[in-house]
């Protein structure tokens, strides 16, 4: 059998600049993404159905052609027709027309019927609730992010430390919500949780790294490792659960679960990187130099 | 004898945990509430006592902002509410008084006309003279509280078991209904909100051989104004202050005159002379005096029965009550006149639910909710599975891992428990927090193994102890972070994600207190003993 051996990396190797640089250029590249396409899409990311309004129907698929039926059943062309064999059913998405957002879900679960295709599930969300839940999105994830803060500074109480966990949990979150961009996953509340959830998780280990190096004795880079060892599993354990919850949910179509799953997987990816590149150096960094001045 | 109990305390109280979370899933007394007419069994979903929610047992959620406008702050200048409403409304073309309630309890004057604007309703008020501050969107408290049990009555009415209504506000300060009825369809919980319950008033009278019913001498629409219950201004009473409509088409009896004729021709006025005159009525029969009386029915059944004041008997002999049309519903306790004006109100919701324009709605079918069930279970144990190989992987000793899944394990039965203790329905959002707790107590149980087997072997007792403690602190402040991160989802309405909030904070709190701390004696255990 494998053991997972936590590999000793040997910092000494690389100076602080080469190790920044790495979650630096990550990050700026993440930013950009978001910024790239709040220009083009007018919002940071993909927004689902929540955030936009509309209506989701998931249409059994009870043998026969049941695609082409959706094609023809609505007035309106679906924004999107995604099939989830594994439950059986197709989800299909109405975005909220501006012109006439009245009865849609009405409207749409009679056409369904009339064309005699069975409907699992429906879900309608109005245009103006959803700007509000957007907003109250963005309010949830700035108090969490404030809290979190907070909280780290009243810990360890010295500056740098302090912003090296609060920095890397930063990026924990941007980088996330950029490849989702870019796997084209739609923000929902989902996917709001998971990234509330990277703010308490995520620290994690960067506490546990900052408790190593300033509370307890020993060398610098002895008390690293020792964070390493520990750091690595923890968000290795927890990747391993969020991956098979990622994979089994999107085989099952939840899509709830799903996107829980792959948003802190990524995000405990980007942990890692955070962790043990930008914290440890500007820990080094405050450790030899810092402290000196 | 004490030594034992106060060396293991810590794994003792998990084992206690354990018991009281098995207690609260399966014994029978902490089953789910009944609803009116069902037994435990039938109220119970599966084998233990745990609800599920919509995701996970199908039904339909309708989220929907109740229509009107309404000015804040209003000075009332001392008028009575109905003189207010009176005025205000004869200022809209296309309101008459009972689309307009007047609240002084909180200040404020609302429209429920889904057809009257808000600049008309500006313009009435402005018109009307009362002073007021603003104008908002939205009704007041005291309709959507009415609403709220209109809405409950009749979900308790159509025999729907589990259906809850609630308001919610959202973060602009806008208020919601919203309404949660398991096991339904989208369409009939959306007609069983829109239909209105017929309600009418007949007038049970002696004939020579028993009693007969004149009905429907006033129905729902005879009415331009019904109020609250209001406490009697002596005595104990209470009662429910009606205006009856006077105006009708051209050549047409108004309401007011013909339920007028109808008091008089039932000879009201020599029956009830006094207050000892009583109306007693039941099972379709007079009894007693046999005097005449009014009989409140919604949907043909008889909910309450009146008598009349003799003054108010007079004055419908004499045909000057018309004019004024307002009489009291009395009865003896509050809680019943407020049982009357709802169900007076019955059906019709006091004012409409805006469904398709600013609602949301979601509404699963039974099967769906079945699959979700299964699949939440299937993710469930896979992610615990994922969770342990890399545990073993890792640790490769049996002896660490092993109560480390344990523990963990134990720390989502003892969820459950709560969740069944609290009867919280398990939603998918829910589940998903089950798998967050998984993940995160696991990681705190990986620190205290790594702290503890650190810097070789562990001999003494006060050498665990001290490294235990140093493991808790990282363990502390990690927790301490999760729930303020997620502290915000629990306060802010946004749908499931509040239960899935709930749930990760306290399985935190759980882990910190009770399992986390088991752990580490378990280990210490397991490893000092050699």
């Amino acid at each position: 059998m494998v053991a997972i051996e936590v590999p000793e990396v040997n910092y000494t190797e690389y100076s602080n600049r080469q190790l920044v640089a790495i979650p630096l250029a990550v990050l700026v590249l993440a930013l950009a993404i978001i910024g790239g396409w709040f220009l083009v899409t007018g919002a940071p990311a993909n927004l689902g159905l929540e955030f936009t309004g509309g209506v989701e129907l998931r249409i059994a698929d009870d043998g026969g052609d049941v695609e082409q039926q959706i094609e023809t059943a609505f007035d309106r062309q679906p924004d999107s027709v995604r099939s989830i064999p594994a439950d059986d059913v197709y989800v299909v998405t109405f975005r909220a027309a501006d012109e006439d957002p009245e009865g849609l879900a009405n409207d749409l679960s009679t056409q369904a019927e009339e064309a005699g295709l069975s409907t699992n599930a429906i879900d309608q969300v109005s245009p103006s609730f959803a700007s509000d839940t957007a907003r109250t999105a963005i309010i949830g994830v700035a108090l969490a992010f404030l809290g979190m803060s907070v909280l780290v500074f009243a810990m360890f109480r010295t500056f740098v430390p302090s912003l090296a966990v609060v920095a890397s949990a930063f990026s924990d979150l941007v980088v996330p919500i950029a490849v989702m961009n870019l796997l084209g996953i739609q923000m929902t509340l989902g996917t709001i949780a998971a990234l509330l959830m990277i703010i308490g998780y995520s620290v994690d280990s960067d506490i546990l790294l900052n408790n190593s190096v300033l509370r307890r004795t020993g060398e610098f880079y002895e008390s690293v490792n020792r964070a390493m060892r520990t750091g690595v599993t923890m968000t290795l354990t927890s990747m391993a659960a969020m991956i098979v919850m990622a994979i089994v949910a999107a085989l099952f179509g939840v899509d709830l679960l799903r996107n829980i799953g792959i948003i802190l997987s990524v995000g405990l990816c980007a942990d890692l990187m955070n962790t043990y590149l930008l914290n440890v150096s500007l820990l080094r960094w405050y450790k030899f130099e810092g402290v000196k001045r | 004898m004490l030594e034992p109990i106060k060396n293991n305390w810590r794994i003792l109280l998990l084992v206690v945990v354990v018991l009281g979370a098995t207690v609260a899933l399966f014994a029978p007394q902490f089953g789910p509430q009944t609803a009116p007419g069902e037994n435990v069994s039938e109220a119970q979903q599966g084998v233990t006592n745990l609800q599920y929610g919509l995701d996970l047992a199908g039904g339909t959620r309708v989220r929907a902002p109740l229509i009107g406008y309404t000015a804040t702050e209003v000075d009332f200048g001392g008028d009575q509410p109905d003189e207010v409403a009176r005025a205000v409304a004869a200022e809209l073309e296309n309101a008459s008084a009972r689309d307009i309630g007047a609240v002084p309890e909180e200040n404020a004057v609302e429209v429920t006309n889904p057809t009257v604007t808000e600049s008309e309703f500006r313009a009435a008020m402005d018109a009307s003279g009362y002073a007021y501050e603003d104008i908002r969107s939205g009704v007041t408290q005291e309709t959507r509280d009415i609403a709220q049990e209109v809405i409950t009555s009749k979900i308790n009415e159509a025999g729907l078991s589990g259906g809850s209504v609630q308001q919610v506000q959202s973060l602009t300060g806008e208020y919601f209904i919203l309404v949660e009825v398991p096991g339904e369809g989208r369409e009939d919980v959306i007609e069983l909100l829109e239909e209105r319950g017929t309600v009418q008033i007949d007038i049970a009278y002696a004939t020579e051989n028993g009693t007969a019913i004149q009905e429907e001498v006033l129905i729902q629409d005879d009415f331009e104004d019904i109020g609250t219950a209001a406490q009697a201004d002596r005595g104990t009473g209470a009662y429910v202050p009606v205006t009856v409509r006077n105006t009708a088409p051209e050549g047409e009896q108004s309401p007011a005159h013909s339920f007028q004729q109808a008091v008089a021709d039932r000879r009201f006025a020599s029956a009830y002379n006094s207050n000892q005159d009583q109306c007693r009525y039941a099972n379709g029969s007079l009894s007693g005096e046999r005097n005449p009386c009014l009989l409140l029915t919604v949907d043909g059944e008889v909910v309450n029965s009146f008598g009349m004041d003799a003054e108010l008997a007079d004055s419908m002999a004499s045909g000057g009550w018309a004019t004024d049309g307002g009489f009291r519903l009395t009865t003896s306790e509050f809680s019943e006149a407020e049982q009357i004006s709802i169900n007076l109100r019955a059906g019709a919701l006091p004012a409409e639910l805006d469904i398709s324009g600013q609602g949301t709605s979601r509404s699963i079918s039974a099967t769906q909710g079945e699959n979700y069930k299964t699949y939440s279970l299937v993710t469930g144990i896979l992610a615990v599975f994922a969770v342990a190989g890399m545990v073993f992987l890792r640790y490769r000793e049996p002896a660490v891992a092993l109560p480390m899944i344990v523990t963990a394990l134990a720390e989502v039965y003892a969820l459950l428990g709560i969740a069944a203790l609290l009867s919280y329905p398990l939603e998918l959002a829910v589940i998903a927090g089950f798998i967050a707790v998984v993940g995160t107590g696991v990681d705190d149980l990986v620190i205290i193994a790594d702290e503890v087997m650190s810097e070789g072997e562990v001999n003494s007792r006060k050498v665990f102890n001290s490294r235990f403690r140093r493991a808790f602190w990282v363990i502390g402040a990690a927790a301490a972070t999760t729930i303020i991160a997620m502290s915000p989802l629990m306060v802010l309405s946004l749908g499931d994600l509040s239960g899935f909030a709930i749930f990760t904070i306290l399985g935190v709190l759980i882990g910190v207190l009770i399992t986390r701390p088991a752990y580490g004696d378990i280990l210490r255990r397991l490893l000092t003993i050699r």
